[in-house]
């Protein structure tokens, strides 16, 4: 084949040609875990694509044979998943389509690689430094369904906590739903850990496929997982990419467990992650009495009494600090969030109306809480199954999206120890005193670094 | 889509009410810039919506207009009897589904615009890179482009929507001068004047949000 790759262990093409998506993917083949049968159409067709505005010459009998062959492999006309990947990550950028029927295959491949060029793709390129010419790869797998029965669902599972580093396994799930429900945060999620009880069997492979995807990448890995039927499938896994105060416990905690040199761990942490974890959290004790998750828009805390409407902030905000709690944000809620310390949305993400504002007035933010309600008649908001009146203190984390009630601690250093560890090396590696700024010492030791 | 007759031209009450409807509670000069019309005769036009309970008046330093809740529905009643008289309903509907393709694309430029990824850690946009804010604001030039056949379509049907294209075009404008605050930060900036027109057409079409 020319144009067309087997989602197999024995692939060896790089990452340009399968696509970032699709070589983690083969990745977890290697490593003997579940992946749902499929191939993957490699970035070469889709630069063709592009130059000639049609399908290279072949693809469509590569592709007939390629169909056919999954067909044999499930034993049924299966279901399909046709998914954009290129070498670099553009999240929600390009065209994935979904419960394909095996006959719409051509013209679903024709539209992802279409979406490669759409203006907005093209922006994200031009923002990120990634280059126009290319292309994407295509992935196309037979769907496996979270919504089969009660013994199914989807997830995401981090190998550490990605907010503090911790090495315990962190995460999402959603029982009898399908994974697009997740990411999308449309539906509520149960924390990971409920899988132990109710999918035991689901429980113990996830923790394996945790622990082997670790071994291999030696870093804090992230799995997006469905279940069906109590059978386990992997359908992504990313190395790494943790901020603040997470990246430099993971760095450290990895060094001690001998998974990597001091050496590495430092340059696993750029000095820009320490400006980050600079930045005040709530403190991620077990007392803190959580009352949502959502995302985090504009990194800070803000504690306040619950306001559910802007005048009601404004008129507020004279006795104290609030915080603005509103379904979504309207040109009509932006005097409450100028007289709030910080806002709650149920909706939207961090590239929504509500995060633009609320990063132009350098609020604190947490966005995208899918069960949030707030009852402006009866002076309420509800989470989780519980209500808070209006004038309830709560505390917002706009880094890590949790919204608590009460006056938690905040801190600026959860890594303390970690970070006090690190740096130590760093002044190890570069002869250089403790007292000189953070950032300052980490510089240093990658200097050295770097020339060896 | 393109209407084929004269624009609709809205009255001026309404045209003061909607403006508050669309930008939320504000200033005299954010009123009249937002309507399009000399501060005196807003400023009238406000006291006498004021008299009829549609909208009130706030003292102090942090004083302003806002909507009344009786005002905000009297607002939704004329601008969708103004919208059924003129009947530029599909008209308007058609340049909404313009402008929700270009929402996506707008809030992703102002998101990088207040944050970017160095390190492969994202950090706040401190505006020391000049490269990087001009990728930015040449992004926003082309997509300003494209929004300028969206504006056309609406300000063809109805007069009220031509202010959008003026402030949208000063804000860039004075962004590309390097008033770096009329990108996202200030009252007047292209993402709030892109959050008014969005806020418009969902109120013009009655769609809750």
């Amino acid at each position: 084949m020319t144009w067309i790759h087997p989602l197999a262990a024995e692939t060896e093409d790089s990452a340009d040609v399968l696509g970032g998506q699709a070589h983690g993917l083969v990745d977890l083949l290697r490593l003997g875990l579940p992946v749902p049968p499929g191939f993957v159409i490699g970035t070469g067709a889709c630069r063709a694509f592009l130059a000639d505005g049609r399908l290279p010459d072949g693809l469509d009998v590569e592709l007939a044979a390629a169909v056919d062959e999954l067909e044999a492999a499930t034993g049924r006309p299966p279901v399909l998943s046709v998914r954009s990947g290129g070498r670099e990550s553009m999240p929600g950028m390009m065209t994935t389509i979904l419960n394909l029927p095996v006959r719409q295959v051509e013209p679903a491949v024709v539209e992802v690689l279409s979406s490669w060029d759409t203006p907005r793709a093209q922006t994200y390129r031009e923002l990120h430094g990634i280059p126009h010419h290319l292309g994407t790869a295509v992935t196309v797998q037979a769907m496996v369904f979270g919504n089969r029965d009660h013994h199914s669902g989807s997830g995401v599972a981090f190998s550490r906590n990605p907010n503090t580093g911790e090495h315990a396994p962190f995460g999402e799930v959603l029982f009898g739903r399908q994974g697009d429900d997740v990411v999308s945060g449309r539906s509520l999620t149960r924390p990971l850990h409920e899988l132990a009880d109710r999918e035991p069997a689901v429980w113990a492979g996830l923790l394996d496929a945790l622990h082997r995807v670790e071994d291999h990448y030696r870093d804090a890995c992230h799995l997006e997982f469905t279940f069906e039927a109590g059978a386990l499938w992997l359908l992504q896994v990313r190395p790494g990419r943790f901020a603040g105060d997470a990246a430099v416990r993971v760095a450290t905690d990895l060094a001690d467990e001998g998974a990597i040199g001091r050496g590495e761990a430092l340059l696993r942490v750029s000095p820009r992650q320490l400006q980050h974890v600079r930045i005040p959290r709530i403190a991620p004790a077990d007392e803190a009495d959580v009352l949502a998750r959502g995302l985090g828009a504009c990194p800070g805390v803000a504690v306040g009494r619950v306001a559910t409407t802007a005048d009601n902030a404004a008129r507020m905000a004279a006795d104290g600090p609030v915080v603005l709690v509103r379904p979504a944000t309207s040109p009509l809620d932006l005097h409450g969030l100028a007289a709030a310390a910080g806002v709650v949305t149920a909706r939207g993400g961090p590239a929504s109306h509500a995060a633009v504002v609320a990063r132009a007035m350098g609020k604190p933010a947490v966005v995208g809480i899918a069960d949030l309600t707030v009852d402006v008649a009866g002076a309420a908001v509800g989470a989780g199954g519980r209500t808070v009146p209006e004038g309830t203190r709560i505390a917002i984390d706009g880094t890590g999206g949790e919204v608590v009630v009460g006056s938690p601690r905040i801190v600026t250093t959860a890594a303390g120890p970690h970070l006090h560890r690190l740096l130590g090396w760093a002044d190890e590696v570069s002869g250089g005193t403790p007292d000189r700024p953070e950032a300052e010492r980490l510089a240093a030791a990658h200097a050295v670094l770097g020339h060896r | 889509m393109t209407w084929p007759g004269p624009p609709h031209a809205t009255s001026t009450d309404l045209l003061v009410l909607h403006a508050l409807r669309c930008i939320g509670f504000a200033g005299l000069g954010r009123v009249a810039a937002a309507a399009g019309l000399p501060e005196p005769d807003v400023e009238s036009e406000l006291i006498d919506l004021a008299v009829a309970g549609l909208v009130s008046h706030a003292a102090g330093d942090f004083g302003g207009w806002g909507l009344t809740e009786a005002g905000r529905a009297v607002d939704a009643e004329r601008i969708a009897g103004e919208l059924e008289t003129a009947g530029t309903r599909t008209v308007v509907a058609a340049a909404y589904d313009g402008f929700l393709v270009l929402n996506p694309e707008l809030l992703d430029l102002c998101t990088a615009w207040q944050m970017r990824s160095v390190d492969g850690v994202v950090t706040l946009n401190d505006h020391s890179d000049p490269g990087y804010d001009a990728r930015v604001l040449d992004r926003l030039t082309d997509l300003d482009r494209r929004a300028e056949a969206v504006c056309a379509d609406l300000s063809a049907a109805m007069l009220r929507f031509r202010r959008y294209r003026v402030r949208l075009t000063d804000a860039l404008a004075s962004a590309r001068s390097g008033a770096l605050d009329d990108v996202t930060d200030s009252t007047a900036s292209y993402h709030i004047v892109w959050f008014q027109l969005h806020e418009d057409l969902l109120a013009t079409l009655g769609i809750p949000r």
